[in-house]
């Protein structure tokens, strides 16, 4: 699905992801985890293609094609979703509408039809109501006046609308309460598949109690530093992220 | 690679005027230049009574009195009105009572224009008074009308058939000689729209008037009368478009608007007239007088999406004369390339608990300038009077201006004003937000910029909505739409 | 004659009494043609759309005072901020009175324009300074035209004033009405901190018109405080017209407390010309009678990163008129500017007036602007709170207005000067507010 390999990536002339090597294959869960700074929100604004950041050496490849040279709209019609982390808000453009536009550009870009209206009204239904989203949500401004948890539930509505071949969600967990981070994890963990993968980016191990991982990554100083099953997530929670620096650093 | 914001840009200047096409009908044009004698030779081709005559006269010589107006934040070559005609018509002018016969190369203008008048009988019930180049050439429904006795027709026909009512509202709200552009239209106007709601009538269809600018050389003088008798409702539609052309056009129009006691107008505009090329060049000047006056509990309304004109200058307003009456201005004008608009409203509060709401947004692209002018005077009689004003301006690239020019002037301690202003652009990260969910940064641009101007677009009868969204996307992206 | 005429005649007079052969001469001589071209401000001017000067102009005035006046210190010390120790520079009918002023020459110069103006060490100075960022508007090149005496203050780079300047114009009354032209110019060096206080006070019912001009020049990280009281009696008026030039990272305060006079404008413009700069903008305006209060604003960022905020607020009651005319313009290169204006007015009685015309004039695309204007009246539901409470109504009413100018004298630095506006803003409110202000 997602095949990273020696990826360096550049902020304003900084390195900043110094060769980051990644296999996701369809159906996993993989979560990459790591202390502020060591290039996790990097890492997803660079595969969702946002060009602030320069890539200098390596490849992003979605299915064995190389996403480097894409625009994020050409991305995000191959199948690449990112759940951002602080989702922007745009005034005046409702939900719906935004989801619809969304929705049919790329059905465009595919060479499909525009989604018909009942058709589009009856996955807004369902879907809106496995995140529990309110019909009033829905014709609100996007994230304008949204709490931190209803624009992480947005996001992942979004993705459920969308239904993307890789989700990358970047820090969602954060400013939820429990009771919205179960709801945003029974979303992500029905909208699984074995068709379809998930990159979690975390700082805590909280959101890997209800979206479990098949693998866990430590990102460190831009680079992968260790990898490990999800008991790895357990023992960097209880022990916090020095000893592997420690360790890398021998 | 993604569409760079230079890509764009560049895109916006090369996108050529849709609309820009030019009908041959033959035409008869008078001599060129302004005099008594032109003004006497119009009145007496349109078979006006004498009063009206005496009226255009005395409008003319308080004209040749008055100087142009240079307050506005724009700039432009005075218009030369010695080398104007005054008065152009279709040569042969026609009676018909179907399309059918219609001048077919009239009718294929309108078909260019996506304006069926056929579609628009059906399906939108909206009665259409076409004036092509100053007369009247085609009015429908009229029947329709006639029976709940409103009277929809065009400003000559009224003078003729009911003196009455035009001798009494003509320059009852825009004085003829109210400013320089108003007494030169009073003199010369060459046809225009005119209707009357009875008391207590509910126009049961949205009334609506297409202008176009269209003979050579030849000025535009609009004359709009609309009177809302007691109790009764009217919404009407003013939509534009010209065809291209070389040198600059001069439209001065005059819109009296008169709500009595309980009655409501809603007047909407949608204005795409040519706004020159990407050089700057050619382009429709727009020096617009629009006025209403409410009566007790009246309420008018203007809605105005403004998309085209080299130069415009416009300032639909309200004189809230009557207690309780209600003013409203909802505002979309976007300027690009080298355009430049200076529009905004006046609300004058005369009457006690009068009510008043300005939204204005206004776009800028290319090297274009535009700003919102506009008055909210409180009269020292206005007690509780209440204002809301929300100006917000968009400014795309760096070689735009956005300009706001508020005069509130309050005489009474009771009155509520609030002035709202705010300029912004569209973010980087927006368009990320959009990019990442499939949309293309053109799209995204449209889809923000239509969220940007959602409180008016709202405003819209739902006929002109759609035109009016479609308009913001050519103005803007070139390509969607 | 008309002053006009009158002024333009009166300055091969005046040229008697200056030395011609200065450098600065050369200005003046200028500056009188440009006024003769452009004369006083018309309402028909944009800018003065809703003030208008043509009954003051009226008055025959004075233009040189014919005989020196002399006040003592107890006379006028309540106009002073005398709680605090300050330089003082203070002019009586336009003449500098040494016995009132504490100037100083050590480490900084608080002393006189006249001396600036002719003594060769300051040249330097008033080659790079001198009427370099002054409108040529009719009133600024009258004074120009007439500059010869006023405050001249030199801080030099680094240095803190560690106490605030006063200027101060009396006006005795010994000419039948006079006509006041102060000229200052003010020099911050880089790094240089200074607080001035200026106050222009009539002693008496003959007329006064006071036309000044006050340049001000902060230099890199330099930071400009400036208190202007204005509380004038009603015979006096005064056309302030203050120029602030700021280089990279300055800070300018001005706040202008206008409480009294007949006709004042306070036309106070900043200009930019680094990055990195702040300026603020605040007035409380209190006025009643016949009263006429003007604030023209003026930021014109012309470089990226700055910041300006205005805040100005306005209390109107019997026939007086407020007029806030507020003006920011962006240009092309000033992005990433954040400017704001707020100008908020309550009208007490039918009879006073208010005008607002809050401009934006923007030519840059990241930048955040907004302005804000409202005009109400004190609100009903605090009222009857206030009063159900046991505060009697005017005091209740008092206590909102207060409450509603208190925001702009939250950013009064010096607690002297606070406490002197809190003061009059209780006099002029009409209460004993009964609780430190």
């Amino acid at each position: 699905m997602l095949k990273i390999e020696n990826l360096h990536a550049n902020v304003e002339g900084k390195e900043i992801l110094k060769g980051i090597n990644l296999d996701v294959k369809p159906g996993e869960v993989h979560a990459i985890m790591g202390p502020n700074g060591s290039g996790k929100s990097t890492l997803a604004s660079v595969i969702a293609g946002n060009e602030d950041f320069e890539i200098t050496e390596g490849s992003v490849l979605l299915e064995g094609e190389e996403l480097n040279e894409l625009a994020p709209e050409e991305r995000a019609h191959k199948g690449v979703f990112l759940s951002f982390q602080y989702p922007v808000e745009i005034p005046g453009v409702t939900v719906t509408n935004f989801l619809k536009t969304a929705i049919n550009e790329t059905r465009k870009a595919k060479g499909l039809e525009e989604m018909p209206a009942n058709e589009m009204l009856k996955k807004i239904r369902e879907k809106s109501e496995l995140l529990e989203i309110d019909r009033k949500f829905l014709s609100r401004s996007l994230n304008e006046g949204f709490s931190g948890g209803e624009k992480k539930r947005n996001e992942i509505f979004q993705m459920a609308m969308l239904e993307p071949k890789l989700a990358i969600l970047d820090e969602t967990d954060s400013g939820l309460d429990i009771d919205a981070l179960k709801i945003v994890a029974n979303g992500v963990n029905r909208l699984k598949n074995d068709e379809n993968a998930v990159v979690v980016i975390t700082h805590y191990q909280r959101l890997l109690d209800y979206i479990v991982p098949d693998f866990v990554h430590v990102l460190l100083n831009g680079k992968i530093v260790k990898s490990g099953g999800k008991e790895l997530a357990l023992e960097l929670e209880e022990k916090g992220y020095d000893w592997i620096k420690q360790e890398a650093t021998v | 690679m993604a569409y760079t914001e230079e890509e764009l840009k560049k895109e916006l200047e090369t996108k050529e005027y849709e609309y820009g096409f030019y009908t041959d009908i033959e035409s008869e044009t008078f001599p060129v230049g302004l005099n008594e004698e032109i003004v006497k030779a119009i009145s007496l081709k349109k078979g006006e009574p004498s009063w009206m005559t005496e009226w255009r006269l005395e409008a003319y010589r308080a004209w040749t009195e008055m100087e142009e107006p240079e307050w506005a934040n724009v700039t432009y070559k005075k218009p030369d009105f010695q080398a104007i005609s005054y008065y152009s018509a279709p040569k042969k002018k026609p009676q018909y009572d179907s399309l059918d016969e219609v001048d077919p190369e009239l009718l294929d203008t309108f078909k260019k224009l996506g304006i069926s008048l056929e579609e628009q009988k059906k399906l939108a019930g909206v009665a259409v008074d076409v004036v092509m180049d100053s007369v009247s050439v085609a009015t429908t429904f009229k029947k329709t009308l006639a029976e709940k006795g409103i009277i929809f027709c065009s400003i000559s026909e009224a003078i003729k058939e009911h003196p009455e009512l035009v001798k009494k509202y003509i320059g009852s709200v825009v004085p003829k000689k109210d400013n320089f552009y108003a007494a030169l239209n009073s003199a010369v106007f060459s046809d225009g729209s005119f209707c009357y709601i009875p008391k207590g009538v509910r126009c049961p269809m949205e009334l609506s008037t297409y202008f176009r600018i269209n003979q050579a050389g030849t000025g535009q003088f609009e004359r709009t009368l609309v009177i809302a008798d007691e109790g009764s409702y009217v919404s009407y539609l003013e939509g534009c478009t010209a065809p291209m052309r070389d040198e600059n056009q001069l439209h001065a129009a005059v819109v009296e608007l008169v709500a009595l006691d309980d009655a409501e107008i809603k007047y909407s505009t949608v204005q795409n007239w040519f706004p020159g090329d990407k050089e700057g060049k050619g382009g429709v000047f727009n020096f617009v007088t629009k006025r209403g006056l409410c009566e007790t509990n009246a309420k008018i309304s203007w809605t105005q999406v403004e998309t085209g004109s080299a130069v415009t200058w416009k300032y639909p307003s309200c004189i809230l004369k009557g207690d309780n009456s209600v003013g409203e201005f909802y505002s979309i004008a976007v300027t690009n390339n080298y355009q430049q608009a200076d529009t905004g409203t006046k609300m004058i509060h005369l009457g006690k608990n009068t009510k008043s709401t300005i939204i204005s947004k206004g776009i800028s692209a290319g090297r274009s300038q535009n700003s919102y002018r506009g008055l909210v005077q409180i009269n020292s009689r206005a007690a509780n009077a209440r204002n809301f004003s929300q100006c917000d301006s968009l400014l795309m690239g760096n070689q735009c201006g956005a300009h706001t020019f508020p005069y509130i002037e309050a005489k009474n301690k009771t009155a509520q004003i609030e002035h709202e202003a705010t300029t912004s652009k569209i973010g980087e990260d927006q368009i990320f937000y959009c990019n990442q969910r499939g949309i293309d940064t053109e799209k995204a641009i449209a889809l923000i910029v239509n969220g940007f101007s959602k409180e008016v677009l709202n405003k819209l009868p739902m006929e002109f909505a759609v035109e009016a969204q479609k308009l913001l996307e050519i103005s803007l992206e070139g390509s969607v739409g | 004659m008309e002053l006009k005429d009158k002024l333009v005649s009166s300055f091969m007079a005046f040229e008697d009494t200056v030395d011609v052969n200065l450098p600065v001469h050369e200005v003046r001589s200028k500056a009188i043609k440009d006024f003769e071209n452009l004369g006083f401000p018309s309402k028909k001017l944009e800018s003065w759309k809703y003030t208008s000067l043509s009954k003051l102009l009226k008055s025959d005035y004075s233009v040189f005072p014919k005989n020196e006046s002399s006040l003592e210190f107890k006379e006028v010390k309540k106009y002073f901020i005398h709680e605090i120790d300050s330089y003082k520079i203070v002019f009586i009918d336009g003449i500098y009175s040494s016995h009132l002023s504490e100037t100083s020459h050590e480490g900084l110069d608080v002393c006189l324009m006249s001396a600036a103006l002719s003594k060769p060490k300051y040249k330097i100075i008033i080659d790079n300074y001198f009427n370099k960022i002054a409108k040529t508007d009719g009133l600024t090149a009258l004074n120009t035209a007439f500059s010869r005496e006023g405050a001249f203050i030199n801080i030099p780079r680094g240095k803190v004033v560690e106490k605030p300047i006063q200027i101060l114009h009396f006006s005795t009354g010994n000419e039948s009405s006079l006509l006041l032209q102060p000229r200052n110019l003010i020099v911050v060096g880089e790094n240089a901190h200074v607080q001035i206080i200026e106050r222009h006070q009539s002693l008496t019912d003959n007329p006064v018109l006071t036309n000044s001009v006050t340049e001000i020049f902060a230099n890199k990280r330099a930071i400009v405080d400036y208190y202007k009281i204005q509380n004038d009696r009603q015979s006096a008026s005064l056309i302030d017209n203050t120029f602030i030039s700021q280089q990279q990272n300055s800070h300018a305060l001005v706040h202008t407390f206008s409480l009294g006079g007949n006709v004042t404008r306070n036309n106070l413009q900043f200009f930019h010309k680094g990055e990195y700069l702040d300026s603020t903008l605040k007035g409380v305006t209190i006025i009643g009678d016949k009263q006429h209060v003007d604030h023209s604003t003026l930021v014109h960022h012309a470089t990226p990163n700055c910041e300006s905020h205005q805040d100005y607020k306005g209390i109107y009651a019997d026939r007086s008129t407020g007029v806030f005319n507020g003006q920011i313009i962006v240009e092309k290169e000033a992005q990433k500017t954040n400017g704001f204006q707020q100008n908020n007015n309550i009208l007490i009685d039918d009879t006073a007036t208010i005008n607002a015309k809050p401009q934006l004039e923007i030519f840059a695309d990241d930048v955040k602007c907004s302005h804000g204007c409202t005009i109400g009246q004190l609100d009903d539901e605090a009222m009857f709170y206030l009063k159900s409470r046991g505060i009697p109504e005017k005091e209740a009413r008092a206590l909102l207005m207060y409450a509603f100018a208190n925001n702009v004298l939250e950013s009064v630095k010096i607690p002297e000067v606070k406490q002197r506006i809190n003061k009059l803003i209780a006099m002029k409110l009409g209460v004993n507010l009964g609780f430190d202000l």
